[in-house]
């Protein structure tokens, strides 16, 4: 029953168009495939990457560069293959913010997610200079 | 799992165009030196295990919130949805 008090679930509509695939999958993870990417405006930069399979698991994003302008992971010529990137500007690069009680949240610059914009297929990679990148990169926050 | 052994300065090669050589034996430690095509990627395994622990570190639960970024550029800039990915990509052939 309806209650005064009842509070009306957000509804995300999620169609077909605009689902992340993952083919393997995040590291540790690798059973979730579908994914979306979900940006409201007074959370920007940030944005969450969802689970479609299982809606309460999220990861809150950031697009690299805004965070570190000069970012430049060198994605492998196997992965570029696999995204099917033609040009560096089909890719859209996001990398997962981790959020420590009590301590400053940390974006991984170390495995990118690297989504080809046209066909929404994406991969978290490790790029080839992977280790010039810190895991728990800290983020300026106020 | 294949188990071979190697001598200092002996290699295995997989699937034809990967070659992993015993370069360097210091104590308990192995120099591998590796030749293989530009386009298959070597990390070490650590890479993986750290990302792996990273991500299952950032599921976040229904109640996180997103940071707010302190930089000038930060919590009020909005994410243009074109803005292209900076990376270094070779392209594909054909």
């Amino acid at each position: 029953m309806k209650t005064a008090e009842m509070i009306e679930p957000e509804i995300q509509t999620i169609s077909g168009e605009n689902v992340i695939q993952i083919p393997d999958g995040l590291l540790g993870f690798e059973q979730f495939k579908k994914y979306v990417l979900l940006a409201q405006p007074q959370e920007a930069p940030f944005m969450w990457l969802r689970m479609i399979e299982n809606a309460d698991k999220r990861f809150i994003v950031v697009s690299p560069f805004q965070i570190m302008p000069d970012y430049q992971p060198d994605i492998s010529s196997e992965d570029v293959r696999f995204l099917g990137l033609n040009d560096p500007e089909d890719a859209l690069v996001v990398n997962i913010v981790t959020l420590r009680p009590n301590r400053v949240p940390t974006i991984n610059l170390k495995g990118p997610i690297v989504i080809n914009r046209h066909t929404l297929i994406a991969k978290q990679v490790i790029p080839n200079n992977a280790s010039k990148f810190d895991v728990n990169h800290p983020l300026p926050v106020s | 799992m294949l188990i071979l052994s190697r001598k200092l300065g002996e290699s295995i090669v997989i699937d034809g165009r990967i070659t992993v050589k015993i370069v360097r034996l210091e104590g308990d430690i192995v120099k591998l030196g590796i030749d293989a095509p530009i386009e298959v990627p070597v990390h070490r395994q650590e890479v993986y295990e750290e990302i792996q622990r990273n991500n299952r570190e950032a599921l976040a639960g229904e109640s996180a919130n997103v940071p707010t970024l302190s930089t000038k550029n930060g919590a009020s800039a909005i994410l243009p949805p074109s803005q292209p990915g900076k990376i270094i990509a070779p392209k594909t052939r054909g």
